[in-house]
This record gives C-alpha cells, structure tokens and sequence, in this order.
C-alpha cells in the first residue's frame, strides 16, 4: 500500500487522484490477509495470529501484499475469523496451529483448507466465502459495509474503498441546506434509543442562534450485551467521522466531541488515530479539501456510568462537571453544551451519514418501513446459536433475525422471549416474534429499538428475574439525583428481590405496576422514565411467572434458587459416584451400582451435581 | 409577557419565568423541598409536578425550572399532577419517616402516612435536594462539600469524608436545609462552631466589647476580603457583635452631635 497519510489534500480532485492510486493497488488478485481483532476474536487470540501471519511472509519471503488487522465481520460465535484474499476465502475459529496450513496451502499454494469452512450444520455443507452462509445471507450491510474489510488503523484502505466521497461531494457540490434536504428524504432516524428524527435535529440546531454550535458522537454505550457502536467505533472510526464533518457542514458547527467510553480501549485508540491521520491529510481542521469550510473533533474519554449515554448528563461530563441529566425542558440542540445549540447523535447515526450523501436519501428510504428507513445494526446475544453483530434491514420479523441470521435457539432450546432496546426496553415473547422491526412496532410491544441489544432467551430463563436483573443494573447506575429513581426502583427492586425469593406477597404486582407509571411521569430523565419497561412488559407477557412466584413460591423456569429442588432421576443416574464427590454440603448418599439420593433436609440448593452430572440425571424439581 | 393560567387563574410572567414565580404570583401554592430564591432550580426532588395542558396531549413538569416561554395552561389541583406529587411525598416519607419538616409538607399536601417500607439510608434525614452543595458552590464560591457516590449511596459530603478544607463555617448549608439534616453545634469549651455532619469546624471570633460569640473567624475574614474596602472602620466594627456594634455606632453620632470627635472617627 502506497503511504498517502500525511498528504494534504487541497481539493476535492486530489482526494479523487489519491483514491485512483490507491484502487490499483488494492485490486482482487493481491493477496491479502485479513484477521478480524474485534472484540471477540481478539478474546480468542487473534491478535497472535496476526503475528504468526506477519512472521510467516517475512520468514518465507513470499509476496503478500498485505497482513491487516480489520475489525469486527459480526460473526463473534465463529471467531477469531480470517479471510484470505484472493477467493475472499472465510476462514472460522482458527487456531495458532492452523496458521502454518493456512499460509502454506491458501496463501502460497491457492487451496482451500475444508475443514475451516464453516459447515451449515442442517445441511453440512461448507461455505468457502461469506456470502454463501446463512448468517450473512440475510442481512444487508451499509454501517457495517466495510467492517472486516479494511484495515481501520488505515486512512488509505478507507479511502481506497471510496472514504470521504460523501464529504467531498457535499463540502463541494451541496449547500448546507440541501445536505439537510437529502438526510430528511433519507427517513434517518436516530439509532441511539430515541429514534427521533435525525434531519429536524440538525435542522432545529442549525436554525437556533449562539455560537459556536457543537456536535457530539455518543459512543458512551452501555447497555447489557451490546456492541454495537464498539464496533463501528472499533472497525471503522473513519465513516463516524466523515459523517460528523457532513453533518457539522450542514449544522454550520466548527467543533465537535467524539464521547467514547474508557471501557472501549481499542476504539478510542482507533478513533484517535483516525482523527489524526485526516486532520493531516486536510480532511478535518481548518479549510477541508480547500472548501474554506473548518470543522475540527476532540475525543473525551467516558468513566463508564451508564447514566452519561443521556445527552444532558454526556455534555454536563463533557462541561467537567459530574455526569448527571438535567431538564430538557429546553432542547440541547438550542442550548446544550457550554449553554450553545449542540447536536448529539450516537454513532451508528453519524455512520449512515456518509451513505446517505453517496446514494442519496431516496435510496435510503427505499430501505425499510414506512416509519422506520434504512438498516439497523443489533447485537444478537444470549441462547441463539449464532451470537454476533447483524446488520439488518428496518422491516425483517424477529423472527428471521432469530432463525435465520441467528441459527434459532442454542442447544435445542425452545424460545421463550427476546430482550430488545437494553434496560429500558423489553422482553417480547414467542407470539409477537412475526413483528417486523421497526421503532414504532417495538413500542406498542411495550419494549423499544433501544440502541440494537437483542437478547435471547430461552425456557431457562425466569422472566421475572430478568426483570430484577435489568432493574438491579438501572438501580446501580442511577445517578441518584432525582427522587422517584432513587427510591423508585430501591422499593421496585426491594419488591422484586422478594418475589424471587419466594417471599412474595399478595398486590406485589399491582404495586410494581403502580411505581412504574409514577416512575414514568415523574423521573428527571429517560432513565428513570423508562427504567420499569423490562418489568412492565414481562408483566405484561409472562404474568403467570409472577404469580407462580407469589402464589405457590415456584420459579416456572427454575432459575430463582430455592423456588426448586434438585432430584436424582432413578433411571437415568448411572451411581457413578462424581456428584457425591462433589456436593459440598454431602447431601448425596449412593453406593456403586445404586442410583444415589439427595438428602433435601442437607441440600443447599448450590447445583454443583446438577452441573457436574455427565449423564443428566440430576433434574430440577 | 406570556399568560400562565394556572387552575383557571391568569397571571402574566416575564418570559423565562418558572411555573413556580407565575404560581406565586397567582397565589397558589406548590409545595417545593429543593428550591431557594438563592440558587440555580435544582429539580431533583420533584416534588412540585404539575401538569401541563399542551392541548392535544398533556405533561408532567416541575414547576420550579419550566421555563414559560409562551402562554400556557397548567393544573396543579388535576389528579394527575397530585397523584404525582403524593407519589414523590411516599418516596420521601419512606426515606425519612420520622421527619417533622417532611411531615408537615406532607400534612399540608395532605399526605399522611406512606405504602412503602424504609429501603434506601439517609444520612440524618437527608433527602440530597441539593441546596446545601448548591448555596456552597453557586453563592459562596467555595463549593467545600458536594455529592459523593451514585444512586442510592448518593450522599452529601466533604471531600474523602474529611473536614472540609475550603469550609469557612458560614452555615449558609444549614440555613437552606429543608429538612433539618445540616446542623451547627457550638463547642463552648474550644470556642469553635462545628458544621455538622461535615465535621468542619471553625474559630468564633468574639465581639471585643462584651465577648459574645459572632461569627466565625474565616466567614468573617471571607466578608471582608468581599468588601474589598480597606477602611479601617469597617474592619474594626466587625470585630463588634451586632449588638455592640449599634451602641458603638449610635455613641458616635451622639458624638458627632456635640462636635467632639471620637477616638473611633479620628482613625
């Protein structure tokens, strides 16, 4: 790869010139290789294959145009992925030792290695690229288009690929009013939580007087078992930030902040580097592309409190102050951070950005739902076979998200609810899953879009405990400015502890109920006011496990210790002796050739035979 | 200026302010805990919901920090906004039972009692309203105690729960605290006001006439470092307590009267 960062780039045409050089040298044929460092690759070790990768072309002296790093392909249950170019061969959980085959047979000799494929495991048939497995069949990619594919510590792969075309085109060939013009055809909605209307948010920033105006990427994410953000920020920070410029262009800012979590180490370095490289290249900072137009970004760093993803308390932090919400009774975009119209979008939004402006709005829109355009980007987790990052467009059902893309439910498991939009979101049980995703649709489940968690869960799961873990997670991170979040969801949680321990009490649910529109109408801040939909909604779907709860002390999907005992089936205990050893309270009595016993008077309900029985003949009662 | 009509009486506000001034103005009362003339609206008790009539759908706001910026229509007497004020009543009695301030509020809100058990420790009764840490840091400059913790380990205090450094004594904290937590406590033996819980403490400086006890030395200190006057009189008056200050003061007109200047005038 030609070096080009650190070139200043005087106009629109040098850009185009420098992506010309750069396109020859980045045709089919080179050979490449690519190891996903995503997060969870680079858990399983991928950062040594890189390594191994890098010292097997030195040592061999074969000609390899390169070894990247790239970020996340989304298909975290496989990893550490690599794809080999030319073929864009897939590989899938490979290992140190599978380095040198791979090297010797794919990059040197041009074969295949079969038994890295991934192999459909209904069919067994093996799949040599990713377009022809299932998981990446369905989705349709443009935030995540060229994650895995580019090296996000290069500007010049971003540009190779066609990076800041749309920042070219705009700064060059749109006013800032038609820049806003082709993002309302779009339909963008924001991708943080709210959904609300990206294009009247820039429009009503660029209208409100004060100067200067700011905008803000809210990269502070923090819902339980999402990355979805992580890993745009991760694998490729350049397209946030292209969108940023865009979008400041439009809003007429001069500055804007890039808010990342500390927790997100790798992005922010990502990030970092990004910025740099285009403010050298006079992509960012004063006169971009010669345009006259300047616009510059700063990265802060988050502390992690999950409170600071609301836009009031992620600018109070920004201001140095301590990350608390204050009334929106006046809007941030008149008046947020240091007191000035300030436009906050979280960076999936930024990322659709550039898109938009390439292909304009209609295309955009052709995407999706009536309400709801364009794709969104959700982190599929929990009991589903294939756990990643999905790429989806508005309008496909739950139910192909789940079964399709995600392979159904893990270990033959049966469906019992999925868990969207984070803690203020909801679970939506198996009746509902032939509703199509939209933000609107979501809403009138009683759960939310939320920024794209999705959480699966299956016929272990308590649903009422789930509720109590969503609520524990709000409880510890509210801020504790306002009253009724404070002590509103202490007296929920407090109500929902004892419901999961069996000590329930008659009107407990008609209480919680009671607390949560009071919580609703009453919080500071979106926290607070949605902090009781996981349970409003797991009342509302799966009522019968709250009263199995309070009425006979029974957890239903026996989860909530001591709402069940743990029993020897006779038939299937084959007296070999490992739960015996292994209970700790010696509960368990048996003799060779006798199926063994648990003494309940001794049980302490821990579940270690449960867990260590081969045979799964200790079963919960 | 904008019209607020607040349970069907009008009153017109400046614009910018609150549902609560135009309240005022129209004479109705709303209970309020966090709020002070003296500071920036905190919001964070929320106790004075009321609920806004926007017409096509209706809204739940605090009355002290709703800024009014056109006419509008409000009712603090609709169930639903006292649903919402004896809600966060309950919330607040469950915290602080025994309460007497608290209770009186709610006696005229016409609370009396709470549904929900004690589950959340406060610290003397504290309901963290915020005016304390507010009055600290926005009037006085010195911002000696703030927030320590999150959620419901929320609680007010000085940095590393030590005696505050920056603490001048001036009780201003205990002067805004709704509810009595903040107390001051006289060490009669030390000659030394304690700001409690804060454990800060300070030297009272004692009027040089007849010994009373006035203020503390650095509040004193702070004030006239504020006055930025180096008039020697003013310097010495304060050394006075009140009282003794007005006799000084009446001796030296009586003197002035009868044309023999005092010692007091002359320096």
């Amino acid at each position: 790869m030609i070096q080009a960062s650190g070139q200043q780039l005087g106009s629109a045409s040098d850009l185009e010139a420098i992506r010309d050089r750069l396109g020859k040298q980045r045709s089919d044929d080179a050979k490449c290789v690519r190891i996903c460092i995503g997060t969870g690759c680079a858990a399983k070790g991928s950062r040594k294959l890189y390594e191994l990768f890098t010292k097997a072309v030195e040592e061999t002296d074969t000609k390899v145009e390169a070894v990247t790093c790239v970020g996340c392909h989304g298909f975290c249950e496989r990893g550490p992925i690599v794809v080999i170019q030319p073929g864009n061969v897939f590989y899938q959980r490979v290992e140190e030792p599978d380095v040198v085959e791979i090297f010797r047979e794919t990059v040197i000799g041009g074969r295949v290695v079969e038994r890295l494929l991934y192999e459909d495991p209904d069919t067994g048939d093996k799949a040599a690229t990713c377009d022809e497995i299932p998981f990446y069949r369905v989705q349709e990619r443009i935030v995540l288009a060229h994650n895995g594919e580019i090296d996000p510590t290069s500007i010049e792969e971003y540009i190779a690929v066609g990076g800041y075309a749309a920042l070219a085109k705009a700064l060059t060939t749109m006013a800032p009013e038609e820049v806003l013009e082709e993002v309302d055809r779009s339909g963008l909605r924001g991708r943080g939580g709210g959904g609300f209307s990206t294009a009247r948010k820039w429009r009503s920033c660029r209208k409100a007087p004060g100067d200067p105006k700011y905008v803000i990427c809210n990269g502070d994410e923090g819902d339980p078992g999402a990355f979805m953000d992580r890993s745009i920020m991760e694998g490729n920070p350049h397209s946030v930030i292209e969108g940023m410029i865009i979008g400041a262009y439009a809003i007429g800012s001069s500055r804007g902040y890039i808010y990342v979590r500390n927790e997100y180490p790798l992005a922010v370095v990502h990030l970092k580097g990004a910025i740099d490289d285009a403010r050298a290249m006079g992509l960012l900072g004063e006169n971009i592309l010669g345009t006259g137009f300047s616009f510059d970004i700063r990265i802060n760093r988050g502390g992690g409190a999950f409170v600071c993803g609301e836009s009031t308390a992620l600018m109070a932090s920004l201001e140095g102050r301590p990350g608390e919400p204050r009334a929106k009774y006046v809007h941030t975009v008149e008046s947020g951070l240091h007191a000035r119209p300030t436009n906050l979008n979280n960076a999936e939004t930024w990322a659709n950005v550039p898109a938009i402006i390439n292909r304009g709005g209609d295309w955009f829109a052709s995407i999706g739902t009536e309400g709801s355009k364009g794709t969104k980007v959700f982190s599929l987790v929990g009991q589903v076979v294939n756990t990643g990052l999905v790429e989806v467009p508005m309008g496909i059902t739950l139910r192909r998200i789940i079964e399709e893309i995600g392979g159904g439910v893990k270990e033959g498991g049966t469906f019992k609810a999925v868990q969207t939009g984070g803690p203020s979101g909801g679970c939506i049980p198996a009746e509902h899953l032939d509703t199509r995703v939209d933000f609107d649709e979501l809403t009138k489940l009683g759960s939310m879009m939320g920024s794209g968690g999705m959480i699966v869960m299956d016929q272990n799961s308590c649903m009422v405990n789930v509720a109590r873990y969503f609520l524990n997670f709000l409880r510890e991170e509210s801020c504790g400015k306002c009253t009724p979040c404070r002590e509103g969801l202490a007296q929920m949680l407090h109500i929902l502890d004892r419901i999961t321990h069996g000590k329930g009490q008659q009107g407990d649910v008609e209480k919680l109920e009671q607390l949560a529109e009071l919580l609703e109408v009453t919080a500071l801040c979106a926290l607070g006011k949605t902090a009781a939909n996981p349970v409003l909604s797991t009342i509302r779907y799966f009522r019968d496990e709250y009263d199995a709860h309070i009425n006979d002390a029974r957890c239903p999907a026996k989860e909530c210790r001591g709402l069940f005992r743990y029993k020897i089936d006779e038939d299937e205990c084959k007296a070999c002796g490992i739960c015996l050893k292994e209970c700790p309270a010696d509960a368990i009595t048996g003799e060779k050739k006798v199926p063994h016993v648990i003494d309940q008077e001794k049980c302490t309900l821990c579940g270690m035979c449960w867990d260590k029985c081969p045979f799964a003949a200790v079963l919960k009662v | 200026m904008p019209t607020v009509t607040i349970d069907d009486i009008q009153v017109e506000v400046e614009q910018g302010a609150t549902i609560l001034d135009a309240a005022n103005k129209a004479g109705v009362w709303i209970p309020t805990l966090c709020h002070h003339p003296a500071v920036t609206p905190q919001a964070t008790c929320r106790i004075c919901m009321v609920e806004l009539d926007r017409g096509e759908w209706k809204q739940l706001v605090t009355a002290c920090n709703y800024p009014v910026r056109r006419d509008i229509t409000v009712s603090v007497s609709g169930d639903n906004a006292v649903k919402a004020r004896r809600g966060v009543m309950e919330f607040m009695l469950a915290r602080a039972p025994d309460n007497e301030q608290l209770k009186a509020i709610a006696g005229r809100m016409g609370v009396d009692s709470t549904p929900w058990p004690t589950v959340t420790v406060a610290q003397r009764d504290c309901i963290l309203c915020g005016l304390c840490t507010a009055v600290c840091d926005e009037v006085l400059g010195l911002a000696a105690i703030g927030f320590s913790g999150r959620g419901v380990d929320r609680a007010v205090a000085a940095p590393f729960r030590q005696a505050p450094d920056d603490c001048i004594a001036c009780g201003a904290c205990q002067a805004v605290c709704p509810v009595g937590t903040i107390q001051l406590r006289l060490h009669e033996d030390t000659d030394e006001i304690e700001i409690s819980p804060f454990k800060a403490r300070a030297k009272l400086r004692k009027c040089e006439q007849c010994g009373a006890r006035v203020v503390s030395e650095p509040t004193a200190a702070e004030a006239l470092k504020n006055v930025n006057v180096d008039w020697e009189k003013i310097r010495n008056l304060a050394k006075l307590c009140p009282k003794c200050r007005r006799i000084r003061a009446a001796e030296s007109l009586a003197a002035t009267a009868s044309g023999t200047p005092t010692k007091e005038m002359t320096r």
